[in-house]
């Protein structure tokens, strides 16, 4: 903050907007003061009050869709995003076309995709895509340790990213053959005379419909009827070739070996071995039939419960930690009359009045990939992917290892005294890393709304430099709110 | 399914007023006065996490049911680590055996709960919170740090060591827990001013996440407080041996124990620890992955029972095992095994009354098509814990009273 000058830029007079227009009990609002000019930032009201909502502008509506469509934006990206109708806004970021992952050197290197996926979350332009790519992946979990030494988390994330903002059912069949979804779930091993219950099992409990709307016999059978699925890799033509071999060779020259193949246009990919797979009679789900894996995915997916699992499951993701039934109703039935197109889903959650009432302001909590993401976006400086990558374990999240199939937690469940110093010592080594600096007053109404507590304003008050009221910035419970 | 999400929902539901947990500690308290707390005794919990395949782990060798049931995983009579002429120990838990031989591990056989669930998240939720019902919101051991152990005055009551989030066992709504996942980790980075900053964002926050967030940030302050010099008071007296590698993992879990360890040397207030390995749910290649997994947990154990004992400590801890279910007695077409019911638990430490309880469930007269029939409540194995060793109220953390359990020895 090199000057005293005052200068009050449109999005300071939101900010004075927001809190002036609210008049709740315990409402925060920022006063346009600089520090060094005998001025300060400032915010009124007690404790244990409700944020004041800037969600009647449509400046606020528009921080507001992007914090949670998005992973966040620079101070032009809103201007731009805050010049358009909600309803038009909408409209763009959920047509947004996604771009791929750019390509990863040794696309066998878990932590070099890891890597190169955080990057790409700070710099595409395609933010709602990849942020999909995110939820999917939160849902329909893997872990990278069963990949091996094979490229199927790089091809698993650019499925979820390609095929996110589809329909379910499009979906949910390439993850039954996604080959890193075939390992983690123990398709590979499952036989017709030995089938092995732990897909069908979390494909009903976690991914499809939830616990209750199916019996451990319909565990079983559905184990029969994806029973046989394996994964082959074909070449650019879709002609069946054999992987080249470990064993024998060193780790360097395998990759290389499967990086040339990959180059000319070799893929991995789940079918089902019909010698493997169990064709006889089996009910599943009330049916019978000698049932295979996309008729046993249709069964699913005509089950009432599955639009509402899906729906529950985003709107805890994207618009409140409780959804009401009504909400979760409302939002399932839109997704499943558009035959589970997963833009309408998306499209009817951030349109729902829910979703902009002022209950709705900050009542999500930035997961870890979220916060830090942002936190590059909110700097412009994508370089800080590295940090990212090593910084998401003491927070609680590490992606593609997640703690259990059922994936990470969400809101409150990211709270802990450990994952919360890990949060601020992240800021701390961001502020650290950088030269300069975007104009923090700035900063504060474009990714703050102008909406501060009384402890983040005095922080930020009493800081004797641009990285010190960033550090209040990025270490605030705002900035860790969506 | 019931996930750690619904709990926290309901515990949103059940306030309502948009107030997620109470106010900051009433007392700003973490010296080592302990006002409320009546004994020094320390109750470890090791959470196996997936699913535990208990037969593979106290093996019935004389059962010839059981080689039947598991041609390709099974483990050899002339393999096992015998505890008597039915039962013995999987080969990669010698340190286990030498505990249980000097009489310092209770084995409790086929525990369980009336009609399993074979889902992971209805498991864990059943365990963590007491309840097979599922109705409950608030864990266990948070009900425990909440109504009797102080857990407001004293931050470092309740831990959750070697991870990142707090268990569900440990949630509660009147509980405070640490969560550490190192000592040189859990500290305010950045300098002199980023610690007179980071607490001071987090005193007055509005908002439903308001209490939640102020109450994680002060009782991190609190705990930085409290361990500022525990590295000069402990040091490691045998070792861990967290470096050996298996399947790409560390043994995590010797650290954690290591860091237990040092959080009962150093800090009186300590009551609960939890501790957490993973990757249990061994649906494929079991014979590989659960030996190792379980020689990890036979090495850590042991380095941190003896570690313990040369702290001169071997009297305040008991540790105790579980896992959300046991698994099919039949194994699968992967030498795997796909998810099943009732198990073994250990209990172990000086103050625990060495043996074998309970029977082993039998593997022919199974429940639900090839799963074992449980014949101890784990609520029973909770409920002496709670009143034998912790010297608490176990009514009113379970809500009912169960069968105790002979396993703590009496003074």
């Amino acid at each position: 903050m090199g000057s005293a000058n005052l200068k009050l830029s449109r999005r300071q007079v939101l900010g004075v907007a927001a809190g002036g227009v609210v008049g709740a009990v315990g409402f925060r609002y920022l006063t346009l003061q600089l520090p060094g000019a005998g001025q300060r930032v400032a915010s009124a009201a007690g404790a244990g009050g409700a944020w004041a909502s800037p969600l009647g502008t449509s400046a606020g509506r528009a921080a507001h869709l992007l914090r949670r469509a998005t992973f966040g934006y620079t101070a032009a990206e809103l201007d731009s995003a805050a010049s358009m109708s909600y309803p038009d806004l909408v409209d763009m970021v959920v047509n947004q076309q996604a771009q791929s992952l750019p390509r990863v050197a040794d696309a066998t290197d878990y932590q070099a995709v890891v890597r190169a996926w955080y990057e790409h979350m700070a710099t595409t332009p395609a933010q709602f895509p990849e942020r999909m790519t995110l939820f999917w992946h939160g849902l329909l979990t893997s872990d990278y340790r069963k990949a091996a030494r094979l490229p199927f988390v790089v091809q698993q994330n650019e499925l979820y990213r390609s095929t996110g903002r589809s329909d379910f059912r499009t979906l949910v069949n390439a993850v039954t053959f996604d080959p890193l979804m075939i390992r983690y779930l123990d398709l590979e091993e499952s036989t017709a005379a030995a089938p092995n219950e732990n897909y069908s099992r979390e494909l009903m409990e976690l991914f499809t419909l939830g616990v209750g709307n199916y019996t451990e016999t319909d565990v079983r059978e559905g184990a029969r009827a994806f029973s046989g699925i394996r994964t082959v890799l074909v070449d650019a033509n879709g002609q069946r070739i054999q992987p080249p071999k470990l064993k024998g060779s060193t780790p360097a020259a395998y990759a290389q070996a499967l990086q040339q193949l990959i180059a000319q246009g070799a893929t991995f990919k789940g079918v089902l071995a019909r010698t493997q797979h169990d064709d006889g009679v089996k009910t599943f789900l009330g049916h019978t039939g000698n049932i295979d894996p996309a008729q046993a995915l249709d069964i699913v997916l005509s089950q009432p419960a599955c639009a509402a699992h899906i729906a529950r499951m985003a709107l805890v993701q994207f618009c409140t930690p409780v959804p009401s039934t009504s909400l979760i109703d409302s939002v399932a039935t839109q997704f499943r009359n558009s035959n589970y197109d997963i833009k309408t889903l998306m499209r009817a959650i951030f349109t729902n009045e829910a979703f902009t009432s002022p209950d709705a302001y900050r009542s999500l909590v930035r997961g870890p990939a979220d916060y830090m993401v942002a936190t590059m976006r909110a700097l412009n400086s994508p370089s800080l992917a590295a940090m990212c990558m090593r910084s998401g374990a003491a927070m609680d999240q590490i992606l593609y290892d997640m703690p259990t199939v059922a994936g990470w937690p969400s809101n409150q469940g990211w709270v802990s005294s450990g994952a919360w110093l890990a949060r601020l010592n992240f800021a701390a080594g961001v502020i650290a890393s950088q030269r300069s600096f975007p104009d923090p007053v700035d900063a504060v109404h474009t990714q703050l709304d102008g909406v501060v507590g009384p402890d983040t304003a005095s922080v930020f008050n009493a800081s004797q430099s641009d990285g010190d009221r960033w550090y209040a910035l990025l270490a605030s419970p705002e900035f860790q709110l969506k | 399914m019931i996930t750690r999400r619904d709990f926290m929902v309901s515990g949103i539901t059940a306030t309502s007023v948009g107030i997620i947990v109470p106010p900051v500690f009433a007392k700003s308290v973490f010296a080592a006065t302990i006002e409320d707390v009546h004994n020094d005794n320390v109750l470890v919990i090791l959470q196996l996490g997936g699913g535990n395949d208990g037969l593979n782990t106290v093996i019935p060798h004389a059962d010839p049911a059981y080689l039947q049931a598991r041609p390709t995983i099974g483990i050899p009579a002339d393999k096992v680590l015998p505890l008597n002429a039915e039962i013995g120990l999987n080969p990669v838990l010698p340190g286990m055996k030498k505990l249980f031989d000097a009489g310092e591990v209770a084995i409790v056989q086929g525990v369980g709960y009336p009609n399993p669930v074979y889902s992971h998240f209805e498991g864990l939720y059943i365990w963590e919170h007491a309840d097979p019902s599922m109705q409950q919101t608030e864990g266990w051991l948070g009900k425990l740090l909440a109504s009797q152990l102080d857990s407001q005055g004293h931050p470092l009551t309740g831990c959750a060591l070697g991870q990142a989030s707090t268990p569900s066992e440990l949630l509660a709504q009147n509980a405070t827990v640490s969560v550490i996942d190192s000592v040189p980790t859990y500290q305010v980075q950045g300098g002199a001013g980023r610690r007179v900053a980071a607490p001071a964002l987090y005193k007055k926050t509005p908002g439903i996440y308001g209490a939640l967030f102020d109450q994680a940030l002060t009782t991190a302050e609190y705990g930085i407080a409290a361990l500022a010099d525990s590295q000069s008071r402990y040091t490691p007296s045998v070792n861990y041996t967290p470096q050996s590698t298996v399947y790409g993992s560390k043994n995590s879990l010797a650290t954690s124990l290591q860091l237990t360890a040092e959080m009962i040397v150093t800090q009186p207030s300590v009551k609960i620890c939890h501790v957490v390995l993973g990757g249990f749910d061994t649906h494929q290649d079991e014979d590989t992955r659960q030996n190792a997994l379980l020689a990890y947990v036979d090495s850590a154990v042991s380095a941190f029972m003896q570690d313990i004992a040369n702290h001169g400590m071997a009297d305040r801890v008991v540790l105790m095992t579980w896992s959300e279910f046991g698994r099919r007695v039949v194994e699968n077409g992967g030498k795997g095994t796909d998810h099943g019911a009732a198990a073994p638990i250990f209990v172990v430490g000086k103050p625990v009354k060495g043996g074998v309880f309970g029977e082993q469930p039998s593997l022919t007269k199974t429940v639900d098509s090839g799963n074992l029939q449980y014949n101890i409540d784990f609520r029973s194995v909770y409920q002496t814990l709670i009143r034998d060793w912790l010297k608490a109220d176990p009514t009113a953390v379970l809500g009912a009273s169960f069968p105790e359990l002979p396993i703590i020895q009496t003074a």
